[in-house]
């Protein structure tokens, strides 16, 4: 350093000379700060036995243009704030050692469902793991980063096991370290793809393991686990009986529905590979037995436990996960669907600013074929042959054919439990009433697209639109959806059939009142006087609907309730906009005001009605009907308070509503504009958005499906999310109850009904020695665990033997302090 | 925990119960710190929002006002979904209105899209002279497995601990609600696929 400091040099520091290895020290103590790792700062866990689950906490560093993440791993514990003293030292080692012996009851190839394989080969609770996204091969990089982890463990004083994983990734090596005042454990691995002689058995591994410890350790004090285990393949026994579904219906004749919509489930074919044989000693001393490269005395029929576990196969296809994988993959697709079929044109779609009505419009499948000249028209034709369309048409519209084959089940309701407890599996993802419309449409639609791609799929929704746009200039009800308007508990699409069905009920009903004359009030009264005025005199009231009790207003005269228009209904996505509209406009008192005058138009038109009914009458007899603890019974009635405010939005409605009834009045909800736009809506729909209108009833289909193959229940609650992300975590754990589902068959075929890894009594291990033929075969794998206690701590080395050789290990030693 | 703290979480909250029981007042006494002896009777529907801290974390409450009106039943309630909390108010002078807060407790039933949406009752108007007394209250929010609280929305009394202990219940419900940034609950883990030697990489979701 220069010694002559410069006068300006006091106040500038530079750090441009700091090095990057510094910077990377640096971070690392930062992130495990934030983390509050320090064994100061450390809260004492308890880990809770019932519900073991590991948690991951990471970060990304960087070194040496070399991307790290730094994770934190640890299983699921509460804290227990009675004993919020600081953990100890001694603790957190005491913690460690115990693992260590706790891990030998276990084995290297067990799992323990963490991230690395470190926690279950050492029994650890908690770890860091430094990984690099580049595999760490060069001898002196790995040097330097065990150097700074050292240096920043150290700094921190941290209370948890530090890795990093070193030379290729599939190798699985682990250096790693745990250090406090007085002793420092080191744990390390080693990976040999061929093994040496010295390693290749168990007397050359007890050399190896005493070598290791620094401690003279006394004769036959090593404490040895086994378990050498035996690859059954191909076994008559295992054979494979699962169905699988193809998609051969599509060059059959004489279909059956049921098996065309039918989702499929579970693998495609023997996912099991093969079957371990574990045999397995618990533990002996050192020289009980002997294994020498000249030399054994293990005989696998003599070993005191024996163990199956059963190897799946790798790449399994799951097919209801890969039928639903290949719709969510449609979620990256923002094309129209109709573009699939060069239809976007000629159906108006192309520029949306063309009039929806502009839409040419095309007779439905069904009515053509109930007509008789199916095929012979010029229009267009999709990829799907009539023979296999007409059928999967029929069976989402049963109402167009008469044999009744498959009509929908009489009253959709859909359930919806209060309490979580005991939900089913994917019931989180928003759906419509079992094996309505949706679900037979949403699950022949998956089909389709699985068999026959994405044209097949949009030939489908073109044909369905169709039918829909046939059924609403008809006037005939949408089959197989829950009576009502739209029920936001159900997903998107299922309210918009709702809401069309709506509007196809209105329009019936309006046809039957104008025809009918059989309402006590005329709709169009064109009675006296053609072409006067548009209001009915006042003194003839209009559209009542029946008197409210004994009330009377002010007048004298009786009250009477006018008959009102109904509320438009709305599907989610437009109370989503009336909402975001609301919100929008912002939190002041005009706010406040404009928002009133957007919810005036039903009050308005009550009003409307009520003067109607009413003549002669004034707001407080309205609001005696209308909002009747703002009415005060004093000489004949008499406005609250808070109505006789001045600039109150109830004075300046009333003053604006003239006397019509409803049957008159501007209607509230259009039935023809809404059924026009849902049916647009549908029509201009991206591949990724039919693929989120039919997603639900897929899930939920295919949930109903696994529970009916065994799955159980989900315990997860997911709340907030995207819809997106909702379906991503559904189809996670749809695709786990598959696996499971076949890990199940798997284990019924194979071990009778008994666990893997559960001790074989004398019965099964004779049955499976028969089925292995008598013999087994050559070892496939050998595995030994060594420990010993000796001055210092636990010393343990594992040995996993097999074509090639891990070989781990975790020693401690004590810190001289000179 | 400390790199997500100031992530926001929106909830949404409805009031609910009979016209002129007090609900706008509460609103604006809770936002606002206001109070207006006279105040017009809510449309429909409105809106209003007030940021909170529940512990260190920003809430963002969206605050649905409605009108306790018998013909504004099919209007209000089609905002009732996806509502994470719901004060039902009645008015301590009136015992009538506690009655009534039944018919509201069926309709949240039939129209909220929460599963556990958490409800709080609010007796008001304790200012004014009492017809109602507590105890009627508390069994009403016992029966129905809700919070309970008096208040006044003239005095302020109770008011602040009413929003405070409905936003406090909610964060504790879990899959309720979501902090509103990609850190959700659900942690996508890039997991080593532990098989023999299994070379590949498997993301999975584990859910709390
Ligand atoms: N004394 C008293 N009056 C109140 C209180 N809260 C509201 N009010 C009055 O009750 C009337 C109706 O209140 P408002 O908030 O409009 O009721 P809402 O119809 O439920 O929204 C108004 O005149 C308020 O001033 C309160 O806590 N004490
Ligand atoms: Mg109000």
């Amino acid at each position: 350093m220069n010694e002559e400091i410069d006068e300006y040099d006091i106040y500038h520091q530079d750090f441009t000379t700091v090095s990057e290895w510094e910077v990377f020290v640096a971070r690392i103590e930062e992130v495990l700060i934030d983390w509050r790792l320090s064994k100061s700062t450390m809260v004492k866990h308890s880990v809770e036995n019932h519900a073991k689950k590991w948690f991951t906490k990471s970060e990304e560093i960087s070194y040496q243009g070399q991307k790290f993440t730094l994770s934190y791993n640890y299983m699921n514990c509460k804290s227990k704030p009675e004993s919020t003293e600081e953990s100890s030292d001694k603790s957190l080692l005491v913690e460690i050692q115990d693992g260590l012996w706790e891990a030998t009851t276990r084995f290297m190839d067990d799992s323990d469902e963490s991230p690395f394989p470190v926690s279950n080969w050492f029994g650890l609770k908690q770890y860091l793991m430094l990984y690099p996204n580049v595999a760490l091969v060069e001898g002196s990089l790995i040097k330097l980063v065990m150097s700074s982890l050292n240096i920043a463990f150290a700094n921190v004083d941290c209370g948890v096991p530090l890795f990093v994983k070193i030379r290729e990734h599939w190798q699985h090596t682990y250096l790693g370290f745990y250090e406090d005042n007085e002793y420092k454990i080191s744990f390390d691995t080693i990976h040999l793809k061929r093994i040496s002689n010295q390693c290749s058995h168990l007397t050359g591994l007890v050399g190896l393991f005493k070598s290791k410890i620094a401690s003279p350790v006394a004769l036959d004090a090593v404490v040895v686990s086994t378990k050498f285990s035996y690859e059954l393949k191909d076994l008559d026994a295992f054979a494979w009986g699962q169905q699988t579904q193809s998609n051969e219906f599509l060059s059959i004749d004489g279909f059956d529905v049921k098996k065309l919509i039918e989702l499929p489930f579970g693998c495609d074919k023997n996912p099991t590979k093969s079957v371990l044989l574990n045999a397995i000693w618990p533990k002996f001393r050192e020289c009980t037995i002997v294994e020498s490269s000249t030399f054994s005395d293990i005989d696998p029929l003599m070993a005191p436990t024996w163990t199956l576990t059963l190897k799946m196969r790798e790449n399994i296809n799951f097919q209801l996960s890969e039928l639903i994988g290949k719709v969510m993959e449609l979620l990256d697709n923002s094309y129209l669907l109709m573009d699939t079929l060069g239809l976007s044109k000629s159906l108006g779609l192309v520029n949306p600013l063309n009039k929806i009505t502009e839409a040419p419009i095309t007779i439905s499948k069904l009515v053509k074929a109930a007509m008789g000249h199916g095929r012979h028209t010029s229009e267009f034709k999709g990829p799907i042959s009539d023979e296999l369309l007409m059928p999967l048409l029929y069976y989402i519209f049963p109402d167009a054919v008469e044999d009744g084959t498959h009509i929908y089940p009489p009253d959709l309701k859909m359930e919806f439990k209060q309490d979580g407890n005991g939900s089913k599996l994917c019931s989180y993802v928003k759906s419509s009433p079992e094996d309505c419309l949706v679900w037979r449409l949403s699950v022949t639609a998956a089909k389709l697209h699985d068999a026959g791609g994405l044209s097949y799929l949009a030939h489908l929704w073109y044909e369905f639109i169709q039918e829909l746009q046939y059924r609403w200039e008809m006037q005939i009800p949408v089959p197989g959806i829950a009576e009502g308007t739209p029920n936001a508990r159900t997903c998107l699409l299922h309210q918009k059939l709702q809401l069309l069905n709506c509007c196809i009920k209105r329009t019936i009903e309006g046809n039957v009142n104008t025809t009918g004359h059989s309402s006590e009030e005329e709709f169009f009264d064109c009675s006296e006087g053609e072409g006067a005025e548009e209001q009915p005199p006042w003194d003839r009231p209009v559209g009542r609907l029946h008197r409210l009790g004994e009330a009377t207003l002010k007048n004298g005269a009786p009250l009477y309730v006018p008959r009102t228009q109904d509320p438009a209904p709305k599907t989610e996505d437009q109370l989503e906009e009336d909402a975001e509209l609301m919100v929008r406009l912002g939190d002041d008192a005009k706010a406040s005001e404009l928002r009133a005058r957007m919810m005036s138009a039903s009050l308005l038109s009550d009003m409307e009605a009520f003067k109607a009914a009413n003549p002669g009458a004034e707001l407080c007899d309205f609001v005696r009907w209308y909002s009747p603890r703002d009415w005060k019974s004093d000489d004949g009635g008499a406005l609250g308070e808070r109505m006789l405010l001045p600039g109150n939005p109830w004075v300046e409605a009333w003053n604006v509503a003239r006397p019509v009834p409803a049957s008159r009045q501007r209607r509230l909800f259009d039935e023809t504009r809404e059924a026009e736009q849902i049916l647009h809506f549908l029509r201009s729909r991206t591949v990724s958005g039919v693929a989120e209108l039919l997603l639900p009833a897929i899930i939920r289909a295919g949930a109903l499906r696994a529970t009916q193959e065994g799955a159980i229940g989900s315990s997860a609650s997911v709340g907030g999310v995207d819809a997106r992300r909702t379906f991503e975590i559904a189809v996670r754990e749809l695709y786990e109850a598959e696996k499971e589902a076949c890990r199940m068959l798997c284990r019924r075929k194979v071990l009778g009904g008994g666990e893997e890894g559960q001790a074989l009594d004398a019965a099964e291990r004779a049955r499976v020695l028969r089925a292995a033929g008598g013999v087994l075969p050559a070892v496939a794998r050998r595995e030994f665990t060594l420990r010993v206690r000796d001055a210092t701590a636990p010393q343990l080395m594992r040995a996993a033997l097999a074509d090639d050789i891990t070989i781990v290990g975790a020693f401690t030693e004590r810190i001289v302090c000179l | 925990m400390s790199l997500t703290m100031d992530c926001v979480a929106k909830l949404k909250i409805l009031l609910l119960g009979e016209s002129g029981v007090g609900k706008s007042s509460i609103i604006l006494a809770f936002t606002k710190g206001d109070y207006q002896a006279q105040f017009p009777a809510t449309i429909g529907v409105d809106y209003n929002h007030k940021i909170m801290d529940v512990n260190g974390l920003k809430v963002k409450l969206g605050i649905w006002d409605t009108a306790g009106q018998e013909r504004y039943r099919t209007l209000t309630t089609s905002f009732y979904r996806e509502a994470h909390g719901a004060i039902l108010v009645y008015d301590v002078s009136e015992p009538k209105t506690l009655a009534k807060l039944n018919e509201w407790v069926e309709e949240l039933q039939v129209y909220t899209t929460n599963k556990n949406i958490v409800c709080l009752v609010v007796g008001n108007k304790i200012d004014k002279d009492r017809a109602v007394p507590r105890e009627h209250g508390q069994a009403f929010a016992q029966k129905h497995r809700m919070l309970f609280i008096e208040s006044s929305a003239k005095t302020q009394e109770g008011i602040h601990l009413a929003f405070e202990e409905l936003t406090q219940k909610i964060i504790e419900t879990p899959g309720l609600w979501e902090k509103d940034t990609s850190a959700s609950n659900i942690r996508v883990t890039e997991e080593e696929a532990r098989e023999q030697g299994g070379s590949c990489y498997e993301t999975t979701c584990s859910i709390k």
